[in-house]
């Protein structure tokens, strides 16, 4: 079970605005896993020893470094080694890239933030010997990478990371379509993205991977302007992915239009609660840390 | 069109500055990104809009504000307006030309046009002249214009109407127009100079632009000895079958001449009489039997031989020969002497009434509504039922004029009113006081004409008044002795004592039949229409009972448009003849006449005129004298001028100053997250 972190860790590394100072993604996610790590205790479940297990059969992705070769001669099958703290699966990352994610009110935009989050993820994987894969879209795929545990592939995942800017309008329909195609196996699903879509469209799209035996989880990310907008005059909003502009007043952002927001993560969060599927409501201004450990408290729920 | 200082037309080029600063408001970003508008909604976008449009009218505005100064520093001039060239010796001859209706007489108009071109005549090369009619108005022919033969043609168009000149309203009229031309005038009055022409007082014939420019006047009399003339001055009916004629005669000369004066009524000649007269004065002229049409009757008399002026040889007068107005008279006792007072006073009255006293045992209440009002000799008698018919009878409309007989002092409830009533004011010694008239209200038009009531010593009956109460005319504060009170839709009028001279001497005194007369109108809200009057007057169309009708002239011609019959108020009447007057009370007829002024030849002695002339040229010369010799105010001239130049540039550089801060306040606000 996951814990708090303690006080006297560096935890101020989770901060986005610090995050946001540091150029090498490999690095912060390293940072952000490591000082996140540090907060946690000690648990078999989440513990990266190599203390082995038991053996299993390989399989498309799993790294062969880790085949057991004595047992292939004497068998001639391919078994690879299990550890404690292993949890051997996949971890499909799916970043949203629209140009919605690009909105960010403090200097780091969702699309940042999201990066360093499905970086850490990753990192935090591979340390678990689990596969990583990666899909960033935006109403297309913008980048594909099949699941794996294969050395190097953490630094492709990074190097996919890192190139991700924000494109055009948000569509789930293709990604998710191409992710049921190609991934057979039952694994781990992050979606991380701004979910401004319509929850039947969410459901229509992430249904079929539930039914599929993958485990979903919805990083919701929002900025802090988004959760509760204070403006103190009327303004001129110019929508980042139509381009549509629209007057407000102050009065409406103070109430109304929260008042939707809160309505419209609700029903995400229905709608994933619907498909056994976990919702993580991510702040922007926050730090990442709760992100991380509800990754965690999922990824020992379903692992 | 021309500039005196074309260079300033520079100043367009700052037409630039509101544009480019437009150009930049509208170019700046307002818009703010957000990440989806999806769960936004647009309420301010009207607001937004409107900014818009507001500072696209204000950009409009500042640019026709600079085009405006620019124009302004290069001073436009007119080309068009000769006498803005004069020079310091030129003359603007102004002539203005009576046009009244006695210069119709004995052609004295031929010879005014024959002076005007005289004055024409005179010109300098470089003078130029304008030309003004003088008659009920001065109107302006022409304006200034140095072309003689043109304003040669105009004067021969001119012609005499039928109004009336006052020279004193002619004087300030022209000080008007005068005062819009610069440079030297020669003010050239030409006329006949009637002495009823004259004004006032002198001082109204002097024109106030003299203090303000060399201004000279030119008199120039048509005809010094007057011509005689002969006028029919009045016409009036009398006791519906005779009409009398007064003929009014300027003639110098002794000898005795013979006129002829006809009677026409309804376009029909009825009589002719033969009279001789020598010298000045009035004479007058009865024509007996004549029989009338019912309704109004067009009466004309006419004078011959014709002399000068006809058109007051001819006189119109418009007599209505309606039958009286019945007015129901309730009274318990039809050969009382209050009722014989009543029907005295009334059927005397210009419209004439007919009072048909009923006794209130034979009374039946329906045959009320017949009467748009009624008397009630005396308000006690009112009993029961019908005391509650006449209240019906007021709330529906209806009026009544009440007195206060033998019946109502013996009661403690005045009927009608529903108020305690008391006895007549007693002296010390316990006998009832007769008093005097203290108080009367002559606001209210039943005694706008009655001003003869100190003479009236009444008995009074007192009633509790109260706040509906109008006490029209009083003894003291406790003693009212006439009430009006509204009821409903309709009132009543209470004389507090009796209508018989038992308790009061009022209804035996001449005050008693113009008072009788003005309640009867009062009562049936009739509205008498002033059925003679003279050229250029007008006529009150709400004296026919409403603003609503169409005036059709002598000519035959309609005055008013469609629109305008239901709105106008008045209507000029600028001819002779009659005019009817259609209302939804009917047809009737407005005889007009000359003004009788204008017949009167007698001319302003010669005296009058050389002091009037004499006057004006000495101020004039004066006022000329003034701005020659002080060379001070010459040379203060281009002060002026500059501190005039001076508030301009500062006017400009407000504008600009404001354009920059308008642009700031009118900036569209996009707030900030």
């Amino acid at each position: 079970m996951a814990a708090a972190p303690k006080a006297n860790t560096p935890f101020h590394l989770l901060d986005p605005k610090v995050l946001a100072s540091v150029a090498n993604l490999e690095l912060v996610a390293k940072a952000v896993v490591e000082g996140f790590v540090i907060g946690l205790h000690r648990s078999p479940k989440f513990g990266f020893s190599q203390e082995f297990v038991e053996y299993r059969a390989y399989g498309e992705g799993d790294d062969p470094r880790y085949i057991d070769w004595n047992v292939f001669a004497r068998t001639g099958k391919t078994f690879i080694k299990r550890f404690l703290g292993e949890t051997n699966s996949h971890l499909m990352l799916m970043l949203d890239a629209s140009a919605s994610m690009g909105f960010g009110s403090r200097g780091l935009s969702k699309l940042q933030v999201g990066k360093v989050l499905a970086a850490s993820l990753a990192y935090m994987s591979t340390r678990q010997h689990d596969a990583v894969g990666l899909i960033v879209f935006a109403d297309d795929i913008l980048e594909y990478r099949p699941p794996t545990s294969r050395s190097g592939s953490l630094q492709a995942v990074m190097h996919a990371l890192d190139k991700v800017q924000a494109n055009q309008g948000t569509a789930l329909s293709k990604p998710m379509s191409r992710f049921q195609e190609r991934i057979k196996r039952r694994g781990l699903v992050a979606v991380i993205s701004d979910f401004y879509c319509d929850t039947e469209e969410l459901l229509e799209n992430v249904r079929p991977l539930a039914m599929q035996g993958q485990d979903v989880i919805l990083f919701h990310l929002l900025d802090p302007a988004e959760l509760a907008p204070d403006i103190k005059e009327s303004t001129l909003y110019e929508d980042m992915e139509t381009g549509h502009a629209i007057e407000v007043s102050p009065a409406f952002m103070k109430k109304e239009y929260r008042e939707r927001i809160r309505a419209h993560i609700g029903a995400i969060e229905h709608a994933a609660r619907g498909m056994n599927a976990d919702h993580v409501l991510v702040n922007t201004g926050e730090p990442l840390e709760r992100a991380l450990h509800s990754y965690l408290t999922f990824r020992e729920k379903r692992g | 069109m021309g500039l005196i200082t074309p260079l300033f037309l520079l100043g367009f080029f700052t037409l630039a500055l509101p544009w480019w600063l437009h150009r930049l408001e509208t170019q700046a970003t307002e818009r703010e990104k957000f990440s989806t508008t999806r769960f936004l909604e647009a309420s301010k976008k009207r607001v937004h809009v409107r900014r818009q449009l507001k500072f696209l009218l204000l950009m409009a505005l500042r640019m026709a504000f600079l085009a405006l100064l620019a124009l302004a520093f290069a001073r436009p001039i007119l080309f068009d307006a000769p006498e803005a060239l004069l020079g310091a010796e030129d003359v603007h001859h102004v002539i203005v030309v009576d046009t009244s209706l006695s210069m119709r007489g004995d052609g004295k108009f031929a010879a005014a046009q024959a002076e005007a071109q005289s004055v024409l005549d005179g010109m300098g090369a470089d003078d130029v002249a304008s030309l003004y009619r003088g008659s009920g108005s001065v109107r302006r022919v022409a304006a200034p214009s140095a072309d003689a033969d043109e304003l040669s043609a105009l004067i021969a168009t001119l012609s005499p109407d039928t109004g009336h000149l006052d020279l004193g309203a002619m004087v300030n009229s022209l000080d008007t127009l005068i005062e819009k031309n610069p440079g030297n005038v020669m003010l050239h009055v030409i006329s006949d100079f009637q002495q009823s022409a004259a004004a006032a007082r002198f001082a109204d014939l002097i024109p106030d632009v003299i203090a303000n420019r060399p201004l000279t006047l030119d008199l120039r009399q048509v005809s010094a000895t007057p011509p005689a003339n002969a006028e029919v001055e009045a016409v009036a009916v009398e006791s519906r079958a005779s009409v009398l004629a007064s003929v009014h005669v300027w003639n110098q000369e002794q000898a005795a001449r013979e006129y002829t004066l006809s009677l026409s009524v309804n376009g029909e000649q009825v009589q002719e009489q033969k009279v001789s007269n020598s010298g000045d004065g009035i004479f007058s002229v009865r024509f007996p039997e004549v029989t009338f049409a019912e309704g109004d009757n067009r009466v004309d008399v006419s004078l011959s031989p014709a002399d000068g002026l006809r058109d007051d040889d001819l006189r119109h007068a418009v007599f209505n020969n309606a039958p009286p107005a019945p007015v129901l008279l309730l009274t318990e006792d039809p050969a009382s002497r209050a009722v014989t007072y009543i029907s005295a006073a009334l059927a005397t009255a210009p419209r004439g009434y007919q009072v048909e006293a009923v006794s209130l045992e034979d009374f039946d209440a329906r045959v009320m509504q017949r009467y748009p009002w009624l008397v009630i000799e005396d308000i006690g008698a009112l009993t029961g039922g019908l005391a509650d018919a006449v209240r019906d009878y007021v709330n529906g409309g209806g009026s009544v004029f009440a007195g206060s007989g033998a019946r109502a002092a013996g009661l403690s409830t005045l009927p009608l009113f529903d108020v305690a009533l008391r006895g007549p004011q007693t002296g010390s010694d316990g006998r009832v006081l007769h008093l005097g008239i203290t108080r009367v209200d002559a606001s209210h038009p039943v005694l706008r004409k009655s001003n003869d009531w100190g003479n009236i010593n009444a008995r009074v009956l007192r009633p509790a008044l109260t706040a509906e109460d109008r006490v029209l005319v009083a003894q003291n504060a406790d003693n009212p002795v006439l009430i009006e009170r509204r009821i409903g839709n309709g009132r009543v009028l209470l004389f507090t004592a009796a209508l018989d001279n038992s308790s009061s001497d009022l209804p035996v005194k001449p005050l008693f039949v113009s008072l009788m007369a003005e309640v009867a109108q009062y009562l049936s809200n009739e509205q008498l229409l002033v059925r003679e009057q003279v050229v250029d007057s007008y006529l009150q169309l709400t004296q026919t009972g409403g603003a609503s009708g169409q005036v059709v002239d002598p000519d035959g011609e309609n005055l008013l448009s469609l629109q305008d019959t239901t709105r106008a108020q008045d209507v000029l009447l600028n001819k002779t003849g009659y005019y009817q007057v259609f209302t939804p009370g009917g047809e009737v007829l407005v005889a007009v006449n000359a003004d009788p002024r204008e017949s009167d030849p007698t001319p302003m002695n010669a005296q009058a005129l050389q002091n009037w002339q004499s006057s004006v040229n000495s101020a004039a010369v004066n006022a000329s004298t003034t701005q020659v010799v002080d060379p001070l105010s010459r040379e203060a001239e281009p002060d002026a001028i500059e501190i005039w130049r001076i508030f301009l540039i500062l006017l400009a550089i407000g504008v600009l100053a404001e354009s920059l801060l308008g642009n700031r306040y009118l900036n569209l606000k996009t707030g900030s997250l």
